[in-house]
């Protein structure tokens, strides 16, 4: 992986005297191995199949009769039920799972399937998972061990560590180092086991404490074999039963110089194949980079990215509007013109008002001078005839 | 004491779409935008009033030159109407109910502006028995327009509370305003098909004090069919 061209550096350790880097060696691949716990979990289950032993029920368990049903009409159930008389097992049921004395349902058979093919890969993938979590302080803190006073995590000692051949010596180192809180924890927690197995030759439940991986056995194993919760092993063969036990990641290993070193060949890398697992390269993460957040807002993807699309208003509130012909403001709004034509059509209907009004004065005027005149012409008509008048009358009367 | 701020965000609000000087701009130009609309607007209004009058008074000028001379004057043909769908949704027969769908009358006292030409007219006649329809006058459309008219916007019915909403989709047949609008739908432009899908079908109210029986055709003495100007009294009721 182009991230990892730069390999980070892990102090070394001696085993007495003082707790300071002695020297320093390069963090192997392994470690930045993707950290799968799905793989592990997977790949846990089904090798912790492979070391169970085959039990059954006796094939002729409950079989051992030969018990008859006896039909209808004799006011019981149809089961089958032992024959003869003289004992009180005559007329009892058999065969039938539900019966006392009876066989089991689905008797158990030696060759049902115990032990689990799992492939190769996946269980290299499953490993080098659970190495890569066990330089992970978080990850190995949740797992339970008491690792607040170790110097470093990994944590990598010298190889003086591995010709160690008395206990005293190997729990002396183990308090140099600070990794005995963690088997004080395995002492004081050493229980006997609850269920059945406690009278099945499982009585006492130990929790799991330091693991101590070396490339050479030089008495190392017998130092640490009899320490509480320690276990050792040898780097060529680590069990993943071991590292992740109860497929929970995150294992407190101490590492051997040599063996941390060897860790580099045995697993390989991503530009290199492993030296003693043939065609094996590391396995490849998903995704290099999960910090996505950083991704998004990084410089790279954000001068990229297309304009934000306005809010679409697509269901958006509804308008209240009042009714222009009630509210001028909203009419005013729509028509800015409308105020301009009301005005306009008041100054027109004043000025044909106006218009009316004169030609209506001046018809009026010219009615009443009409009359005005007429009566003058009637008065001075009177005046003028008045005899006349009188005479025609007479004579009309005539 | 000025807050510290993340490099991350001041870049962010530097690219940002949203920025406040980007926000600035926006708002300025639409600012300017709107007040374009309501001079055009205003301007507008004030050319129509003078085209409307003047087309009054040239009919009546018309009227009585042709009385003068003792002929006729044959006014042109309506090309506008106005239809009210008065009938409800059920019991309609097919054809009758397809083409009130297409004229979007889909419910009772819904109506429509529509363009008169002899496929229009041939719709209308199968439609008769379930709308009443006639020839709108400006103040109907106005009335109409304003107080009840809708825009289509997204696929939502929208009322039309400014000019920004005509301008935004009819900028492009040169409406840009309500009484562009009135005018385009009055004297059925170009882009009249435009305007009026821009519309959605008015909802009226049922009228005030009733129809005399929707059973009978306006001719005789009932609602439905055509009444050419009475459709002015009419939607003043249901408006």
């Amino acid at each position: 992986m182009t991230t990892q061209q730069l390999r980070p550096i892990v102090s070394v350790f001696p085993i007495k005297g003082k707790v300071k880097t002695i020297k320093q060696v390069p963090l192997p691949s392994v470690f930045s191995a993707p950290i799968r716990p799905d793989v592990v979990r997977f790949v846990h289950t089904n090798m912790a199949k492979n070391n169970r032993q085959a039990h059954a029920v006796s094939t002729t368990a409950g079989e051992q009769t030969s018990a008859t049903s006896w039909g209808t009409g004799r006011a019981v159930a149809r089961i089958p039920r032992v024959k003869g008389s003289g004992t009180g097992r005559s007329g009892q049921a058999a065969f039938g799972n539900m019966c006392r004395g009876g066989r089991m349902y689905a008797p158990k058979k030696v060759w049902r399937k115990w032990h689990r093919k799992i492939n190769t890969n996946q269980k290299r993938y499953a490993v080098c998972s659970a190495i890569a979590a066990t330089a992970v302080t978080p990850l190995v803190m949740s797992r339970g061990h008491r690792v607040n006073k170790l110097p470093e995590l990994p944590l990598v000692v010298s190889d003086q560590l591995q010709s160690l051949t008395k206990t005293r010596q190997a729990v002396k180192f183990l308090k140099f180092i600070g990794a005995y809180r963690d088997v004080e924890k395995v002492i004081r927690t050493k229980k006997t086991r609850v269920g059945q197995g406690k009278y099945r030759n499982r009585r006492h439940v130990l929790r799991k404490g330091p693991m101590v991986v070396y490339a050479r056995n030089l008495g190392i194993k017998k130092a640490f074999r009899n320490i509480p919760g320690v276990e050792t092993a040898s780097v060529y063969t680590l069990n993943l039963l071991k590292l992740a036990p109860g497929s929970q990641m995150g294992r407190f290993i101490i590492w051997t110089e040599s063996a941390f070193k060897l860790l580099e060949d045995i697993y390989g890398s991503w530009e290199k194949p492993s030296k003693f697992k043939s065609g094996f390269y590391l396995p490849r993460p998903v995704m290099v980079n999960t910090d996505v957040e950083r991704i998004i807002k990084s410089d790279q993807v954000q001068t990229v990215l297309r304009n934000r699309r306005p809010r679409s208003r697509k269901y958006g509130k509804k308008i209240q509007r009042a009714d222009p012909y009630e509210d001028m403001s909203v009419m005013l709004k729509l028509n800015p013109y409308y105020k301009t034509k009301l005005q306009k059509q008041k100054e027109l209907e004043e000025k044909n008002k106006e218009e009316r009004k004169e030609i209506v004065d001046k018809s009026r005027k010219e009615y009443e001078d009409w009359l005005y005149f007429s009566e003058e012409e009637e008065e001075e008509e009177e005046e003028g005839s008045d005899e006349d008048r009188e005479i025609e009358v007479l004579s009309d009367e005539n | 004491m000025s807050k510290q701020v993340p490099e991350t965000i001041k870049k962010q609000s530097k690219r940002s779409f949203n920025s406040k000087e980007v926000k600035k701009e926006k708002n300025e130009k639409r600012m300017k935008l709107l007040k374009e609309i309501q001079t055009k607007a205003f301007k507008r209004a004030e050319k129509y009033e003078k085209e409307y009058l003047e087309q009054e008074q040239k009919l009546v000028e018309l009227k009585q030159k042709a009385l003068k001379e003792g002929s006729f004057y044959r006014e042109p043909e309506p090309k506008l109407a106005f239809i009210i769908r008065i009938r409800g949704i059920v019991g309609v027969p097919p054809k009758p109910r397809k083409i009130l769908q297409l004229l979007r009358l889909r419910r009772i006292y819904s109506g429509v502006f529509i363009r008169l030409n002899k496929s229009s007219l041939r719709m209308l006649h199968f439609i008769d028995p379930y709308v009443t329809w006639g020839y709108p006058d400006v103040e109907t459309v106005r009335a109409l327009i304003y107080k009840r008219g809708h825009a289509r916007v997204n696929h939502q019915r929208k009322i039309i509370d400014s000019n920004e909403m005509i301008y935004d989709k009819l900028q492009k047949y040169d409406i840009v305003c309500m009484e562009d609008l009135v005018h385009e739908i009055f004297t059925v432009g170009k882009n009249f098909k435009h305007a009026n899908s821009f519309l959605w079908a008015f909802k009226l109210k049922p009228p005030v004090g009733g129809f005399s029986t929707v059973k009978k055709s306006f001719v005789n003495k009932g609602e439905h069919g055509n009444r050419e100007q009475y459709i002015n009294t009419l939607v003043k009721k249901m408006i």
